[in-house]
């Protein structure tokens, strides 16, 4: 206990740091959960339409302008040519109609008059034109079916009024759990960060070469010290997940409770224990307290935007993430965006979950390995 | 006398350099032993062999009577170490850093927070005990190294130069601490360059060069080995080339320098060897002031036995 009382002395004296990069993630977790606009309520856009009509009081030209009213914003600009062409390149409108002499008439007769129409291009734009098509379309059809034209109107009108219903058969907290991939995702660093920099800075307290010659004297045996140093570590890296694990709960909500956010949660234990891994590969590679924060920056900053922990994935060019494919991060980050798509909790769908979580593991391995390598080495 | 630690043809290699060479010697139970020798000379490499710190190549070392090795903990739990370099933690007080070293091998709680006490009385710290180490002058953190290391009350010390450095209001703190220690029974090792400190603190002394003893014994014996009895040194402000001639051929002397207004006269053997330069010097009118005799030093021994000085 004698080396687990004195590493939590030293860790008191530092606390700091570990508060510092909580402060962090809790800051920028906060800050995007707040500003999180991945939800999926969907309102109707309204494009913004000009119509110049020239045609004589015709009862479907009235009707057309009318089914345009109401499912756009109609703008009235001055009448002239230049006018028109600079509201649309201020995109004051997206969508000028031209409704020539006689349309209505024409159309009637079967003449399949024209439209003329300017356009920006832009989706708003495309919308104003599904409008005009759907509405014509629509009297096309009707044309033929009828020939009066108090008739033709009302069945263009019952068929136009029919709204589609959208219904989303999923049952995914989409908008709570995009928050709790983004702090888990944030996690990277402050997980990273902490456990890099405290584990590091404990072994290069303990092992430093003339504190470590008196443990060597000492009448404690050298394995039982390492024991406990790595007990101490092991425990600091499982407290500071924990600590995260109840701020998620805290600033996310019951998501995390769900299947979904108990995976999220594993995800970040088995990442917590290949960071942990890391740090004592490096602790046991760099002895130099200065060069911690170096360390740290390099580490931890450098593979959370490699491997889109504050940048999205689908943002980073492909070089960058064929690099972040060496990191552990990439896999936690990676896992973390599968398991926020994870609808049906199956073999299947958890088959790419598990494999990520088992790179995480391998690279723990292969750290473990690395630092018994270092330490033989050393204490030849 | 009960021997505590018995070194026998202990050698060690560093590729074709002979860091020690045929080493045997013993350390009798209660004593100072005094380990002299200039930089490389085997000192620190004899200890850390002893410690288990360094592999050997050969010989055989023995502490309370059982072979010492890494892993022996029993005997370790007795030894005490106070190494040259100050090793504690920056983050801790003193308190802690004592407390956390003795803790390696005290594990009741009370009984380690009374020799943490005791330590921390013993080297003089009780006013700096919520001090950091960086808060603290040299002196005062060769002391707090001291009290790391001997906080456990071990039966065995070994002090490896531990006042290099350290102002003299310190220095007396820690050589006052050394003998304490003594007088409580505990065995010490004690490896200085400052033959002033092994002449007052130790009982016996080894002198160590390239490796090998060259010379053991109490320091009045060790001087009995110098090949001279006193130097005298007059200040003496001008003396003739003849009068110079005329002081070597006065009885027992051995060598006359003059030099910087000062005359050194070295004589081998004898009695009487002051008034008979005094008695010269008044019948020649030679003027004087001051006239110094020293015995000699055991870097005079030293000087002597390897031609070079202890602190080369």
């Amino acid at each position: 206990m004698t080396v687990f009382k004195t590493y939590l002395k030293i860790l008191n004296k530092n606390k700091f740091l570990v508060i510092l990069y909580t402060v962090i993630l809790v800051f920028f977790a906060a800050f995007n959960i707040e500003n999180n606009d991945n939800g999926t309520n969907f309102v109707a856009e309204k494009p913004d339409i000009l119509i110049v009509n020239q045609d004589e009081d015709n009862d479907i030209t009235s009707h057309f302008i009318q089914y345009i009213e109401k499912n756009s914003t109609v703008k009235k600009v001055k009448e002239t040519e230049e006018a028109h062409n600079d509201a649309l390149f201020y995109r004051d409108v997206n969508y000028i109609i031209y409704i020539p002499k006689n349309f209505g008439n024409d159309f009637l007769e079967g003449k399949n008059p024209k439209l003329e129409i300017k356009s920006t291009g832009d989706y708003q734009a495309s919308l104003a034109e599904i409008l005009v098509n759907r509405y014509w379309n629509v009297a096309n059809i009707y044309r033929n079916v009828t020939e009066e034209e108090e008739q033709l109107l009302t069945l263009i009108n019952t068929t136009l009024e029919k709204d589609t219903i959208v219904e989303v058969t999923s049952k995914l907290d989409t908008e709570s759990f995009s928050k709790a991939t983004m702090f888990y995702n944030f996690a990277n660093y402050s997980i990273l960060a902490g456990c890099v920099f405290i584990i590091c800075f404990m072994i290069s307290s303990f092992q430093e070469k003339k504190v470590k010659s008196r443990i060597m004297v000492s009448s404690m045996e050298y394995r039982k010290f390492n024991r406990q140093l790595l007990l101490s570590n092991g425990l600091f890296a499982f407290a500071l997940w924990l600590c995260y694990v109840i701020l998620s709960i805290v600033l996310v909500g019951n998501v995390m409770l769900t299947s979904r956010g108990l995976f999220l949660i594993l995800n970040s234990f088995i990442f917590t224990c290949s960071a942990l891994t890391l740090a004592l590969l490096i602790g046991n590679l760099v002895h130099n307290k200065e060069a911690m924060n170096g360390i740290v920056n390099v580490i931890a900053l450098g593979s959370s935007f490699l491997c889109g922990a504050f940048v999205p994935t689908q943002f980073l060019p492909d070089f960058v993430l064929k690099i972040a494919h060496i990191l552990p991060s990439y896999y936690y980050i990676y896992n973390n965006e599968l398991i926020a798509s994870l609808e049906h909790i199956d073999l299947e769908n958890l088959q790419p979950i598990f494999i990520n979580m088992g790179m995480l593991l391998l690279f723990a391995f292969i750290f473990i390995v690395i630092t018994n390598i270092v330490t033989k080495r050393k204490n030849r | 006398m009960k021997n505590i630690i018995e070194v026998k043809n202990l050698t060690k290699e560093y590729k074709n350099l002979k860091a020690i060479d045929d080493l045997s010697f013993e350390v009798h139970e209660g004593e100072i032993l005094g380990l002299l020798g200039p930089n490389g000379s085997g000192k620190s490499t004899t200890i850390n062999c002893i410690l288990s710190l360094l592999k050997f190549e050969k010989g055989t070392i023995q502490i309370f009577g059982r072979p010492m090795a890494p892993n022996a903990y029993d005997t370790k739990r007795e030894i005490g170490v106070v190494f040259q370099d100050v090793a504690v933690f920056e983050e801790l007080t003193v308190e802690e850093n004592i407390d956390y070293f003795c803790g390696l091998y005290v594990n009741d709680k009370s009984l380690r927070k009374q020799y943490v006490t005791d330590a921390i009385e013993l080297v003089g710290l009780n006013e700096f005990k919520k001090f950091y180490p960086k808060q603290l002058s040299g002196g005062l953190l060769r002391r707090l190294n001291i009290a790391c290391g001997i906080a456990h009350k071990p039966k065995l010390i070994f002090l490896d130069e531990p006042t290099v450095a350290v102002d003299p209001q310190s220095r007396n703190n820690i050589l006052d601490g050394i003998e304490q220690l003594r007088e409580k029974g505990a065995t010490i090792i004690y490896t200085t360059h400052y033959m002033e400190e092994v002449e007052i603190l130790c009982d016996r002394v080894i002198i160590l060069d390239k490796g090998k003893v060259i010379a053991s014994g109490s320091p009045e014996e060790l001087k009995e080995l110098a090949n001279m009895e006193e130097k005298v040194s007059v200040e003496i402000e001008t003396i003739t080339e003849k009068q110079l001639e005329e002081i070597k051929k006065l009885k027992n002397v051995d060598e006359v320098h003059y030099h910087n207004q000062n005359l050194i006269v070295i004589y081998k053997k004898g009695k009487n060897n002051l008034i008979t330069l005094i008695d010269y010097l008044g019948k020649e009118r030679v003027l004087y002031d001051k006239i110094y005799s020293e015995r000699p030093t055991l870097n005079d021994v030293f000087l002597e036995l390897t031609g070079k000085e202890l602190r080369d």
